[in-house]
């Protein structure tokens, strides 16, 4: 017999022996295009820790540091960033394995559950990330009233005029209004950023929910 | 009215999914890239399904694009050559009239079928479901002529390889 005719009988035989797929895993491929957006969320993330590096790198000179030594915060300074560097990473880690199980899941119920879980993360590194920032400004802005020479020389004269209540209001209305400006922008960018990805990942989630029902 | 689409087009590729399947079969060589050449094709056949009208019927269609997207998507993708050794536990074996050398050339058979080139493997595929020349030739737009002068040397391939 001929080799093709002899696989041809073959394959009439075993024309049904494939696994099936059920109609709820198909639906769950289709809308697979989660795992791009998640994707995305990995991808972004890595970028924006890469860009803040950078900006990091570029800034710290030796100024940078003679003020922070000078303000006695430069071990706080080096620890936040240390923490910070173990956090950001602990989080693309998380993006990542949600971008994998996404990835790799085949039932509309754990997709969903996934894209949930994923939204989470994300709305956790956000905050995560504006804590961090408020709290390094804070700490900045503390040490800048203790240490700061020229900030002292100025306190001094204000309170020597009796204006020292004045001066304190005006750096405390400065301070919240620079702060709130601050984040504000930060805030903006991840909302932007990540916000757009999360709409069209809940979008998603949404019309599995119709499916599931 | 999309989620009207949407269902219908899955209820009737759960119902010809084995179509698909065959063409895994003889793409793939192991049970992941089955399942990721799987949801590859039915990916496509879903963004296809727009422009399919059901003047054809639905599994003429989805064959047709279905090996489209293996032959010209997946190959993108897998850049390496599948030799890997023939995997039975997705190609299930009937083992009723057992036949151990015959069984034995089957396997090997398919191992040489996952040696040919895309295009071939295609030819292969349309063969098995009992095409008829114009169809092939039609499929992969080459002429008549040429399916057969395909055909044959495939068929000078695969008895080299079985029969070294």
């Amino acid at each position: 017999m001929e080799e093709l005719d002899l696989l041809k009988k073959d394959w009439k035989k075993n024309e049904h022996s494939f696994p099936k797929i059920t109609e709820q895993e198909i639906y769950a491929m289709l809308h697979k295009k989660s795992s791009s957006i998640v994707k995305w969320i990995f991808i972004i993330s890595i970028l924006e820790m890469i860009a803040w590096s950078l900006i990091s790198f570029f800034t710290a000179d030796e100024n940078y540091l003679k003020t922070l030594e000078s303000y006695h915060i430069k071990t706080l300074v080096t620890t936040f960033t240390v923490i910070n560097y173990i956090v950001i990473f602990s989080f693309i880690f998380l993006f990542y394995r949600n971008f994998k199980s996404i990835n790799t899941t085949d039932s509309v119920k754990s997709l969903m559950k996934n894209i949930l879980k994923t939204r989470k993360t994300v709305q956790y590194y956000i905050w995560y990330n504006l804590v961090m920032i408020g709290i390094i400004f804070i700490t900045m802005m503390v040490a800048t009233c203790i240490y700061d020479e020229r900030f002292n020389r100025m306190s001094g004269q204000f309170e020597g005029n009796d204006q020292g209540m004045l001066f304190w209001m005006m750096i405390l209305g400065f301070t919240i209004v620079f702060f709130g400006l601050f984040v504000g922008v930060i805030w903006l960018f991840y909302r932007l950023v990540y916000g757009f990805l999360l709409r069209r990942l809940y979008k998603n989630y949404e019309e599995l929910k119709k499916i599931d029902l | 009215m999309n989620s009207n689409l949407e269902q219908s087009f899955v209820s009737q590729l759960e119902q010809h999914q084995n179509i698909i399947h065959k063409i895994c079969r003889l793409y793939t060589s192991d049970e992941d890239s089955h399942k990721d050449l799987f949801q590859e094709i039915t990916i496509q056949l879903w963004k296809a399904f727009p422009q399919f009208r059901g003047e054809a019927k639905f599994t003429t269609w989805a064959y047709r694009v279905a090996l489209n997207t293996a032959i010209t998507l997946y190959r993108k993708k897998v850049k390496t050559v599948n030799t890997i050794e023939f995997d039975g536990k997705i190609h299930k074996f009937n083992h009723e009239d057992y036949n151990y050398e015959e069984e034995e050339q089957i396997k090997l058979l398919y191992k040489a079928v996952h040696q040919l080139n895309d295009i071939e493997k295609a030819l292969v595929f349309m063969y098995l479901e009992d095409k008829d020349y114009t169809e092939i030739a039609d499929t992969l737009g080459i002429s008549e002529v040429n399916a057969r002068v395909k055909m044959n040397r495939i068929k000078g391939k695969l008895k080299k390889i079985v029969n070294p």
